[in-house]
């Protein structure tokens, strides 16, 4: 997928090539490929008042298309073959059209909320940007927006495991309050035939059913299902047996991962793939904390208000400007009610965790390293704390090592995932499109 | 020869009483419009609707402030327009006869004739399709009139939510015209970066035509301005979304010349009036201190800080700011402690506060009249930003400022939860002055006691 630059003088590639290698993650690779992955809006070192901006033009990043279906269909090494469901099976045209409704803002009461603005696509597929999502109007939501990449795998979805399918997954933002906020199915749909073009295009996807509540889901479920990213450097190393794919401290870290640190426990891998998933929930103690209100440490806030620049403001000022009380996350318990179940959360995949931040199903944790800190120093004791969760006692060597064999999990094809992403057109409101203050409303009263 | 000089005599006469008024909120419009002289007749509050109150959805408000109306310091005029689309800033047309009003959320822009009838304005167009048509900016910020223009500055993108953005031309009619992105290190656009950033954040824009410059300035992105303000505090990566840029643009190419770093959140820019005052203002909210951008000596354009605002330890969130037409003073208003602040900007150089008081548990917008005797207060600053329980007032209040003893005089309030309007935003002002054979017999009446 590597993009070509035009033909330049060689002092143009040197400048190029020394400007941008500062900028993390997001460089122009020496053979001219376009790396997509990472914030586009980069805030690397933004701590200190040295910070540099890196920041990106955003209308010059156009992207590159894929077939995704490959990705789907073909297994990449380090995950098993993936199932689609027989009464969804995939295709080109139901990929196509689940993308674009995946970026499209008019699937929101308002007409400004995509699955897109939550799952960013240079960012992880989640939100870099901010600990827990923003949804429709402002309203807070609970918890952080999980990526999208490799979700196809999950036997259960959402943070509390609340639903089995994509195809089910799919509804519930579109129409929570909190999220896009469509008022219904039936509004939903109805406002998708008066779009233009989105007719033609689920008919074609799915001929004889057109547009209804069923082939909506299957749609963006198929787009879902084909964003399948692995063959990565630690797969190359364990499955492919290249023992020049990852360092040797990349190696002392996955000893630490399956040995002393006991992440394998849940972070699970089998014999041929590893998803880096148990498929079960557990109690880690952070919702717990959150509940507790143990994450505050004292009656005061530290507050950054540019880089370098912080100060401490009481918490009562904070208290003031907090419009919208939120209820504590008790985690699979608000399914089930079963007391045993509180404060458990699904584990997520370790897949390109590097690029996921914020960490935890709050995104309590803005960095790896705080997350190795948390579960090296036992998590947060509670009385249904996980038994897997006890203090690690790692060296500072084996705490780096164990970051860097995390940050060798990130997919072969991430860029390409990516770039495909971008490509994509963003749906917004155009004249032709239904609308009170356009005169082309939904048929009310007519 | 004696009727040209005496055509002489009274058109200086003419200046010099127009110059020794205070324009005061005139004088935070552009300069290419039309000015109110006289007692203002309307303010026009662009509301936010807030859910659980009257119809729930913005509105603008109208205001009779001709005391000697009948209907003085009363709401006349309600205008809803569907939605929270987060009512924020408007701004009038070059012609004074349209007022243009964004939504920070859903990116509609409503059009509001308010010259057929200044009582009750109308919706004259909405434009529904400002970030397909501007290739992705997000929220319509400030609406600034250029000579058969509107230039529109966006605070996000669509892309990542984020403070990227840029400004969006359209013409008069309220027709899309062109994108200019603010500069990026990825896309400098000729800029020179005199600092350390160049992060593409927007938010104000201000211009010194006779020195063919614009200034932007830089806020924060859809997913900031939208969140929680209380959970946004505690979330250090959302703290780091944060402009910290202004750009000097070259006025009549649209080109950014220039990209200062001016760290933490500057929000609105005042330029100087004065003929030879090449300088403008700002303030940044998150660092609390005063902004000078001016040209030097040797008439390159540099920015400094030069006054601290309050305690800067303690955020008072400086937001709304007016400079007086004289360019001796700069009024600053602080959210987090609900004061209005006016420093002596005679040395811009050296801004010192001169006045403090207290308007209530929050304050935002301030607007004086054209005669710099009147002060009007707005309260509210975003939807999800405002203060909780009985802090969070919604009111417009009117002052009388007396310049010589320094002292605000309270003269009424109109409280928009105790009317079921809303959250009352910006304040713009509106008089028959400006179209005087277009009203009706007792409209015109109501507004010709006051001339």
């Amino acid at each position: 997928m590597s993009k070509k630059i035009v033909s330049r003088s060689a002092l143009y590639y040197l400048l190029c090539i020394t400007s941008l290698l500062f900028i993390s993650k997001l460089a122009i690779s020496v053979d001219n490929e376009i790396i997509y992955s990472g914030p586009g809006d980069n805030k690397d070192g933004y701590e200190s008042r040295d910070y540099v901006t890196k920041s990106l033009s955003i209308n010059e990043r156009k992207g590159e298309k894929t077939n995704l279906i490959k990705y789907a269909e073909q297994s990449q090494l380090g995950l098993p073959k993936l199932k689609i469901p027989k009464n969804n099976p995939i295709t080109e045209k139901k990929i196509a059209l689940g993308k674009k409704l995946f970026f499209d803002r008019r699937i929101s009461l308002n007409n400004t909320m995509s699955c897109a603005m939550c799952h960013i696509p240079e960012q992880g597929f989640t939100n870099n940007e901010i600990r827990t999502a923003v949804g429709i109007e402002g309203r807070s939501n609970l918890r952080n927006a999980p990526t999208i990449i490799n979700s196809a795998y999950y036997k259960f979805l959402f943070h509390d495991a609340r639903e089995y399918s994509l195809e089910n997954q799919v509804w519930q933002p579109v129409l929570k309050h909190s999220e896009m906020g469509m008022p219904s199915f039936g509004f939903t749909v109805k406002k998708l035939e008066l779009i233009p073009g989105y007719k033609n295009l689920f008919n074609d996807a799915f001929p004889g059913e057109g547009i209804n509540v069923a082939t909506f889901s299957k749609a963006i479920a198929s787009y879902e299902r084909s964003l399948i990213s692995a063959n990565s450097n630690f797969d190359k190393w364990y499955f492919g047996k290249n023992d020049k794919a990852v360092s040797a401290e990349v190696k002392k870290g996955f000893e630490v991962f399956i040995g002393k640190g006991n992440c394998v426990s849940c972070h699970s891998i089998d014999n041929d793939h590893a998803l880096f998933f148990d498929n079960k929930l557990h109690n880690t103690g952070v919702g717990y904390a959150d509940s507790m209100g143990l994450l505050i440490k004292n009656n005061k806030t530290v507050v950054q208000l540019a880089p370098g620049e912080y100060v401490e403001v009481d918490n009562n000022i904070i208290k003031s400007v907090n419009q919208q009380k939120k209820k504590n996350d008790l985690g699979l318990y608000d399914i089930t009610e079963n007391p045993d179940h509180r404060w458990m959360f699904k584990t997520p995949s370790l897949r390109n965790i590097s690029l996921t931040s914020p960490y935890m199903h709050n995104g309590v944790f803005s960095s790896l390293d705080d997350v190795i800190n948390f579960y090296n120093d036992g998590g947060v004791q509670n009385e249904l704390l996980s038994p897997k969760i006890k203090k690690l006692n790692l060296s500072k060597a084996e705490k780096i090592n164990l970051k860097l064999f995390l940050e060798s999990l990130v997919g072969e094809n991430i860029n390409i995932l990516i770039a495909d992403a971008l490509f994509q057109t963003v749906g917004d409101l155009t004249k032709d499109d239904p609308n009170w203050a356009n005169d082309k409303d939904m048929g009310y009263n007519k | 020869m004696y009727l040209r000089n005496f055509g002489i005599s009274i058109l200086t006469a003419i200046l010099l009483t127009i110059s020794s008024f205070s324009y005061a909120d005139e004088t935070c419009m552009s300069p290419y419009m039309q000015k109110i002289v006289g007692q203002e007749d309307y303010v026009y509050v662009w509301t936010l609707g807030v859910e659980g109150l009257g119809d729930e959805q913005d509105k603008l408000v109208t205001i009779d402030v001709s005391p000697k109306s009948k209907t003085y310091g009363k709401v006349v005029s309600v205008l809803s327009v569907g939605g929270r689309n987060e009512a924020h800033h408007s701004g009038l047309s070059d012609d004074r006869h349209y007022l243009w009003a964004g939504g920070l959320d859903s990116n509609k822009i409503f059009i509001f004739d308010v010259a057929t009838n200044p009582r009750k304005p109308s919706l004259s167009k909405v434009v529904i399709d400002f970030v397909e048509k501007t290739g992705g900016i997000v929220g319509p910020h400030t609406f600034y009139a250029l000579p058969g223009r509107m230039m529109v500055s966006g605070l996000s993108n669509n892309k990542d939510n984020g403070g990227r953005t840029g400004l969006a031309e359209y013409n008069s009619k309220g027709e899309f015209i062109a994108t200019h992105w603010l500069p990026t290190d990825g896309d400098l656009k000729g800029a020179n970066k005199t600092g350390n950033f160049a992060d593409g954040y927007g938010y104000d824009i201000r211009v010194q035509p006779r020195r063919n410059i614009m200034l932007t300035s830089s806020f924060t992105g859809w997913s900031n301005y939208m969140m929680d303000f209380g959970q946004m505090l505690q979330d250090g990566e959302a703290m780091k979304r944060f402009g910290n840029t202004m750009v000097l643009w070259d006025l009549h190419s649209r080109k950014p010349k220039k990209v200062f770093d001016v760290p933490g959140a500057p929000l609105e820019i005042r330029c100087a009036w004065g003929a030879n005052n090449n300088y403008c203002f700002t303030t940044t909210a998150l660092t609390s201190k005063i902004w000078l951008i001016y040209e030097d000596k040797s008439g390159e354009w540099q920015a400094k800080a030069v006054a601290d605002i309050g305690d800067p330890s303690k955020v008072p969130l400086p937001v709304d700011i007016s400079i007086t037409s004289d360019d001796k003073g700069l009024w600053v208003d602080t959210f987090m402690d609900g004061k209005a602040r006016l420093f002596d900007i005679s040395d811009p150089h050296n801004p010192k506060q001169i006045f403090e008081e207290k308007i209530g548990s929050q304050v935002n917008m301030i607007s004086q009249s054209w005669d710099g005797t009147r002060a009007y207060f707005s309260t509210s600053l975003l939807g999800s930003w405002d203060k909780t329980e009985d802090a969070d007032e919604q009111w417009v209040k009117l002052y009388d400022w007396d310049q010589e003893n320094l002292k605000l005089s309270h003269v009424w309030t109109v409280d928009f939860y105790k009317e079921k309007l809303g959250r009352a935003h910006q304040m713009r002002f509106g008089a028959y002055s400006l179209y005087s054979s277009k009203n009706s017999d007792e409209e015109k009446s109501v507004s010709m006691l006051d001339k």
